[in-house]
């Protein structure tokens, strides 16, 4: 068995990768029925109405990229410390407990849906804050099982090798668990609740998942490339200046109209702005050294996950940086928030900044699972990471154009009111980039069938070639 | 003097410092970035010194 | 070897990252601190004294909102019971809300909680943006209560905040669009509660978030 030479984190995080993929399936096929809504509004109306496709279209995508997060942990933890995880149990008990709760929060979700308005709806059906609907027990199961991670990630590199991309990722993660709490509570003032609530929002997706995915990032140029370790943990250390420079403070620009002061125009609008810049330097970083370590002869060691990783570093620059950048003065984003801006920019951020290295860390996985010095990007592979690519970019530029006629006539003509959002929903411009939304979004569908089908059987077609495996059978 | 009263609804030391559209950022970011020239002094001096060890 | 530089030392930058990080996360705690005294709900005792405050009491639903230029802010602002000549709120002018313009701080608290519970439990933030945040499937809730279409609707039945109150219990029936919201079970007393956290919300000061709301009527037609 070529599995038997992985260490148990490994074959833990094997497990993880499975649901996470299981559950992206989810996040895309519930995103086409919303999508369909959009255009065809009486489709499923009353089984499955939008608010609840969208939920779990968004829900799903933060749960899949955890569980793919923690998967990755574990795949290099063992590897990077140089000894095997400490907790591996509890840790697979953690997988279990975490898999059911998650099972039951979806069928209660598709089934129950909403309850009443009472204290017990928050706690046992739905939260009802977008990105963070899960209902409080769910919260609180999410907060025990994180802390089992947590101690499995501290115990492990405390008596095994400290580098630098554990070191970061240490920190990091402590601060990704302890935002979670910022999440967890009521109120009646929804200009708090919103405060809050940005707390885990953004400073997960723009600070602390930034800062996992430039270590991740590390790590993958380090197994694909060989890239020199010192040159990279150099480069991790300057991303974080940067990243948590930026994006701590600019979380300031959520808080341009929910009842917040005033002065955080200027905050929110100066640091966000300089968002972009750690990842243009992640993007040049990928592409030198793809140069430097190509240029002295060294291989590409598994074509799939870094070219998923180039896509990553592109997409997100373009999705997060630029489409980000664009609307974040608040000038602007005085007439784009709330339209399909944030959604355009929200669908290539989230696929560039985040799925792309996932996708990436699953192919390095698969690859060591099957203990295989080279891999190779086969047909399918190739398939799934042009369509997805290419329906996701397309699909921002239709939601681009959408939101454009939103900006112009809902809010700059019609002042934000019921006529206007509707004149705007009904604009033909309007309704074509919804159309062609729908389109790509098939496209992205197609490219996920690929996808499976690729992580299933490429380690079986790639060219012959010695295994790591056989190599040590030989010797032996 | 061109320093405005502050036109929030509360004028707190933060909305003080907001003065039209850079200046808040700007001490701010000057905060955050002169201390670093500190620190680069420090690292040059321990380098010549010699007394860093190797990672 | 060159000589060694601090720029492609790790030190140097490890010791920045750790430096950039933890003043920029004081810095945002000083600042939520700031911001959060800042934020805290009115009192009716605010609004008897004409405080203006970011997030007004719940009593507010006893008062007349509207939502005007202030010269002095450079944007709308919400103007409760009424503008002064100096374009403050007077806090004065009182407008019935299902009958009554004597509602307590209790009573309103009562019924914002439960509005706001009710908001939450049927998910109205995965299809509506409240406060511009949520999704963006159907109209902005932000000042839904100043939204010159339940204007129009109003004398029907018998005042704005009957016609909302209707409209939820049953918004198929009343279907103002192909995109309808669907029926929730909204039952009388959380309709009652949800309409009075609109009017509440909408006198909120935003910022001036939206721009220029209600002022322009039909005045382009974007429609063709």
């Amino acid at each position: 068995m070529h599995g038997s030479n992985l260490y148990e984190g490994q074959k833990l995080a094997l497990k993880y990768f499975t649901v996470a993929i299981v559950l992206f399936g989810a996040q895309l096929l519930f995103g086409l029925f919303a999508a369909i809504q959009f255009m065809y509004p009486n489709f499923l109306f009353g089984v499955l109405d939008f608010s609840i496709n969208r939920m779990v279209h968004i829900n799903a995508l933060v749960v899949w990229l955890l569980y793919a997060m923690i998967g990755a942990v574990y795949w290099l933890l063992p590897d990077e410390a140089g000894r095997e995880v400490v907790g591996i149990k509890l840790g697979n008990l953690a997988f279990y407990v975490l898999t059911a709760a998650v099972a039951v929060v979806v069928l209660v979700y598709l089934f129950i849906q909403i309850g009443p308005g009472k204290e017990s709806t928050i706690w046992f059906i739905t939260e009802g804050r977008e990105y963070i609907e899960a209902p409080r027990w769910a919260d609180i199961g999410i907060v025990v099982v994180v802390l089992i991670f947590l101690y499995n990630v501290y115990a492990t590199v405390m008596s095994g090798r400290r580098t630098g991309i554990l070191a970061v990722l240490m920190a990091d993660l402590i601060a990704l668990a302890g935002l979670y709490l910022a999440g967890m509570f009521y109120t009646d003032n929804i200009a708090v609740d919103q405060y809050w609530w940005w707390w885990v929002v953004h400073l997960w997706v723009e600070a602390t998942w930034e800062v996992y995915v430039a270590a991740v990032g590390g790590y993958i140029l380090i197994k694909t490339l060989n890239a020199n370790r010192k040159v990279v943990e150099m480069w991790l250390w300057i991303e974080v200046a940067m990243m948590f420079g930026s994006g701590i403070l600019g979380l300031g620009h959520h808080y341009f109209w929910i009842g917040t002061p005033e002065y955080w125009w200027e905050i929110g609008a100066l640091f966000s702005a300089l968002e972009p810049v750690p990842l243009v330097g992640l993007f040049v970083h990928v592409l030198y050294d793809w140069g430097k370590e190509t240029g002295k002869g060294n291989k590409i060691t598994n074509v799939p996950a870094f070219s998923w990783l180039t896509v990553e570093t592109f997409g997100n620059f373009l999705g997060a940086g630029v489409w980000g950048f664009m609307h974040t003065l608040p000038q602007i984003n005085l007439y784009t928030h709330g339209t399909q801006w944030p959604a355009a920019h929200g669908h290539l951020a989230f696929f560039g900044a985040y799925v792309a290295i996932m996708i990436a860390a699953v192919y390095l996985a698969i690859q060591g699972k099957a203990g295989l010095k080279e891999l190779k990007m086969t047909k399918a592979g190739w398939w799934a990471i042009t369509l997805i690519t290419v329906g996701v970019l397309l699909m921002t530029v239709s939601l681009t154009i959408a939101a454009y006629v939103q900006t112009m006539v809902e809010r700059g003509m019609y002042g934000a009111t019921w006529e206007g959002f509707f004149a705007a929903q009904n604009n033909e411009w309007f309704w074509q980039g919804m159309c062609w939304r729908l389109v790509t979004g098939l496209m992205v569908i197609v490219g996920y069938i690929f996808l499976v089908y690729d992580l299933l059987t490429c380690t079986k077609k790639q060219p012959v070639q010695e295994s790591e495996a056989e190599v040590a059978a030989a010797a032996a | 003097m061109c320093i405005e009263p502050c036109t929030d609804v509360v004028c707190s030391f933060w909305s003080r410092l907001n003065q039209g559209p850079m200046t808040l950022t700007i001490t701010l970011h000057m905060l955050i970035i002169l201390p670093m020239i500190w620190i680069y002094f420090d690292e040059k001096k321990k380098m010549e010194q010699g007394d860093i060890p190797e990672e | 070897m060159g000589k060694p530089s601090v720029w492609s030392s790790n030190r140097f930058w490890r010791r920045s990252a750790t430096w950039v990080t933890g003043v920029s996360a004081v810095l945002l705690i000083l600042l939520t601190f700031d911001s959060m005294s800042q934020m805290q709900m009115g009192t009716a005792q605010d609004i008897k004294n004409k405080v203006d405050k970011r997030i007004p009491s719940p009593v507010v639903i006893n008062y007349k909102i509207d939502y005007q230029l202030s010269r002095k802010r450079g944007h709308e602002v919400p103007i409760i019971g009424g503008m002064d000549a100096n374009g403050n709120s007077k806090y004065e002018e009182k407008e019935k809300f299902f009958g009554r313009d004597n509602y307590s701080e209790k009573e309103a608290r009562e019924l914002i909680h439960l509005g706001k519970l009710t908001i939450q439990a049927k998910n109205c933030m995965d299809c509506h943006t409240l406060l511009g945040n949520g999704a963006y499937y159907a109209p902005d809730l932000t000042k839904a209560w100043l939204d010159p279409n339940w204007n129009t609707l109003a004398p029907a039945y018998g005042g704005k905040e009957y016609a909302m109150a209707t409209f939820l219990q049953n918004p198929p029936a009343m279907a103002m669009h192909e995109r309808k919201m669907p029926n929730l079970g909204i039952t009388k007393k959380e309709a009652k509660a949800v309409v009075a956290y609109l009017k509440f919300m909408s006198a909120i000061d935003t910022n001036g978030f939206p721009r220029n709301f209600g002022k322009i009527k039909g005045a382009v037609d974007a429609w063709k």
